[in-house]
């Protein structure tokens, strides 16, 4: 019995053992990641610098340009952390906690610009910008574009992709309809949204079997929130745009925003030119967007739809969004920023990383390895306007040009907590698009959640 | 399985006569309704697994289209090639990083749950109670709450990026396993640990050869359920492991959803979904018998 009691005391022992011989091979399997950062902290040797960003092709393209970068600056590696997009968010954050925070990356997450810079996450890249004498024309980013970053005049990020908010039209629907294409021209003026929800009417099948059955348009304009903006209606008070995104007031219940709100819902439910939410989650199905049943004429959504035209069952074309009445703004802009995050050794190594990665050569090059991502340098926008095959060139060229002389940039970038705020829209605003409720108690019923959610996370 | 069991039973009570009469007994209007019922919930269960068969077959195109196929056109059997094949999914590497996960955190999970659970059935000590609650208490806590303490830990070890903070925590006991396999160890009786030590046997062998080999349907609920939770997991994973070369089959699959500006490519997915289900119902179909009965046994006492 003693002695099976003596040998059950070195149980525990045993498996210490066991742990401290794992331990030990896991400490040698990462010293060699260790030693290679390690020596990065002694100015002769190379540094390490890590991009953070999610693992999908048209994100981990940068993987492949990295060799180029490490030729031409050999004191320089790169290192590519991944992670898929639902979990980006955690993981950043795990790594920030244990001080092993990425040195680039960009609101992949759920999480916008202002998200970032209200954590304090962001190294304010001025002075090293200044220092180099970096001009936004040399990498032909406009300066509007340049702007959307800045926060007192003090950049945060640097954009490098350009996606822009256009109108897809399916050309097989236009072609049986024998209706003319929509233009791609900003600055006709024409082309507004009575005109376009006309041209949706007559390419609308009213017809209860969901395969006969066809609409006009899905007007995807911008998140939920955004849309009032689109009529020229302001539902963030101002200061939003220069306090990091915190607005000390909203007007969601104004009698503008709910004319607003109202326009958009008549589409389904008066004009019927638009699906219901029950229509296009049939249609849609796993994919989404109802859009890529062939069964709807037109779509405004973000540009990159583009890049996955090549596997539609229909042929498309792309169009201006149509005038709504507001003159300043009529294209959602989602310019992606590369941010050098706050806790980064390497600073002004990361900043040369992303100077590479805005140049002309290398956006070129990213357009065709992410698939189809727009370069916010203007020097390669040719080359993405040439990338769709069966898409007029000249047309892309037009709306990008429209688009961003025309743009606001999204509000999920700039709002904070904006996926909150976004929440709440999706959950209440159903009952909206569902015809439950009629719209002005639904915009009364979110401003008074959102001043409720405003002043708690904004103190 | 168990059906094979009652047979074998009537069988024995039955004699053949009276059984074959028993098979031509026509069926009642109860059990046709029945019957027609559970062949609709079964289909309803089906579906699923028939259109993830279904896409997995079909060529991208093909899968987008409005009204979808069943039966795809054109059978896509090279998509299962294209998946081993592609450079950015690199599907079996990780097939073989989940594997090795999974099979040493079954190994570990399935040793030192038992022997704490062992040392908890048949020790009394100060405070044991209070220790068994301790350790029942973790249950409650939920893993994003421990993730980000424990990450500090693992990377202060320097183990990020290695298997090891999967691994290692697994040797370390799991509470709801524990939980089980003491529920079970105590309906052992104590005659055969007192017969085991009149012929000799030191206490690690009565827990080896006595309490281990009488513990089987308890042990195979144990190996399957961290099987199916490691297999599973994809939190942790994703933490821990930041090179493609150790990435496991949840995060790739994952990885595959990941893009908001690309069509996902869905017939990809579910070959890969395919491939990734196989094991689990290759697991659970062989050891089902002792699966079903470890459930049956720890649920009663």
């Amino acid at each position: 019995m003693k002695q099976a009691k003596k040998k059950l005391r070195l149980l525990p022992g045993l498996i210490l053992v066991l742990v401290f011989v794992l331990s030990a091979c896991g400490g040698n399997s990462n010293s060699s990641g260790k030693e290679s950062s390690g020596t990065g902290e002694k100015s002769s040797g190379p540094v390490t610098i890590t991009y953070y960003t999610i693992d999908s092709p048209d994100r981990t393209y940068v993987e492949k340009l990295i060799p180029d970068f490490e030729s031409a600056h050999p004191n320089i590696k790169v290192k590519v952390e991944k992670a898929p997009y639902e979990q980006f968010d955690s993981k950043l954050q795990a790594n920030i906690a244990a001080k092993n925070a990425p040195d680039i990356t960009s609101h992949f997450g759920y999480g916008g610009f202002a998200e970032y810079y209200n954590k304090d996450l962001l190294t304010d890249l001025t002075d090293i910008m200044n220092e180099d004498g970096f001009k936004p024309s040399d990498f032909g980013i406009q300066d509007e574009l340049m702007d959307i970053y800045k926060v007192d005049g003090k950049t945060y990020g640097i954009p490098f992709s350009n996606y822009v908010t256009v109108l897809l039209y399916n050309k097989d629907m236009f072609d049986h309809a024998g209706l003319p294409y929509p233009p791609s021209d900003y600055e006709d003026k024409s082309w507004t949204f009575d005109k376009m929800v006309e041209v949706a009417d007559k390419l609308t099948v009213r017809d209860d079997d969901i395969e006969k059955s066809a609409y006009g348009v899905n007007f995807g304009w911008g998140e939920l929130d955004m849309r009032p903006a689109y009529f020229g209606v302001k539902v963030y008070s101002d200061d939003t745009w220069t306090n990091g995104g915190k607005p000390s007031e909203t007007h969601f219940d104004s009698p503008e925003a709910i004319d607003a709100y109202q326009q958009l819902i008549d589409l389904i439910w008066d004009k019927e030119v638009s699906p219901t939410p029950a229509w296009s989650k049939s249609v849609a199905g796993q994919f989404g967007d109802p859009f890529l049943s062939g069964k709807v004429g037109m779509t405004v959504g973000g540009s990159w739809s583009l890049a996955s035209q090549d596997q539609f069952n229909f042929k498309i074309g792309v169009a201006a969004v149509p005038y709504g009445g507001n003159d300043e703004e009529r294209s959602v802009l989602y310019v992606d920023p590369l941010f050098v995050l706050k806790d980064s050794k390497h600073p002004k190594e990361a900043y040369e990383f992303i100077k590479f990665l805005i140049s002309k050569d290398v956006q070129e090059k990213s357009i065709e390895l992410s698939g189809g991502t727009p370069p916010i340098n203007d020097q390669a926008k040719d080359k993405y306007y040439n990338s769709f095959e069966g898409v007029d060139p000249e047309a892309i060229k037009n709306v990008y040009d429209g688009a961003n002389k025309y743009g606001v940039e999204s509000y999920n970038h700039l709002v904070a907590n904006y996926s909150q705020i976004n929440e709440l829209f999706i959950n209440e605003f159903a009952a909206a698009e569902n015809n439950t409720k009629p719209v002005p108690e639904v915009m009364q019923g979110i401003q008074k959640k959102l001043d409720k959610l405003l002043e708690r996370v904004n103190k | 399985m168990s059906n094979s069991v009652t047979e074998r039973n009537t069988h024995v009570t039955m004699d053949p006569a009276a059984l074959k009469a028993d098979s031509r007994r026509k069926m009642t209007i109860g059990e046709i309704i029945a019957f027609i019922l559970l062949i609709c919930i079964t289909i309803t269960m089906i579906f699923p697994v028939v259109f993830m068969v279904s896409t997995a077959l079909k060529t991208s195109k093909e899968m987008l289209q409005f009204p979808p196929t069943i039966i795809p056109r054109v059978f896509a059997w090279e998509n299962f090639r294209t998946l081993f094949a592609n450079e950015e999914i690199k599907f079996g590497i990780l097939y073989k990083n989940s594997i090795i996960v999974a099979v040493v955190s079954v190994i570990g999970t399935v040793f030192s749950s038992a022997l704490v659970a062992y040392g908890f059935t048949r020790y009394r000590a100060k405070g044991k109670r209070i220790l068994f609650m301790l350790m029942i208490s973790t249950m409650m806590l939920p893993y994003p709450a421990v993730m980000i303490p424990q990450f500090i830990l693992f990377s202060n070890l320097g183990w990020v990026n290695s298997f090891l903070p999967l691994i290692v925590p697994t040797f370390l006991g799991s509470a709801y396993q524990i939980f089980l396999l003491r529920q079970f160890f105590m309906s052992l009786p104590n005659e055969l640990y007192d017969s085991g030590r009149i012929d000799g046997c030191t206490e690690f062998r009565l827990f080896w050869k006595i309490a281990l080999p009488l513990s089987g349907p308890a042990l195979a609920t144990v190996a399957i359920f961290t099987f199916i939770w490691t297999w599973n997991d994809l939190l942790g994973p994703v933490l821990y492991l930041s090179s493609q070369e150790k990435f496991t089959l949840p995060v790739g699959l994952a990885a595959m959803m990941s893009s908001k500006f690309r069509i996902a490519p869905y017939n990809l997915l579910m070959c890969a979904s395919i491939m990734t289900t196989l094991p689990i119902i290759a697991i659970f179909a062989s050891a089902q018998k002792h699966f079903t009965e470890g459930i049956v046994l720890t649920g009663i006492k």
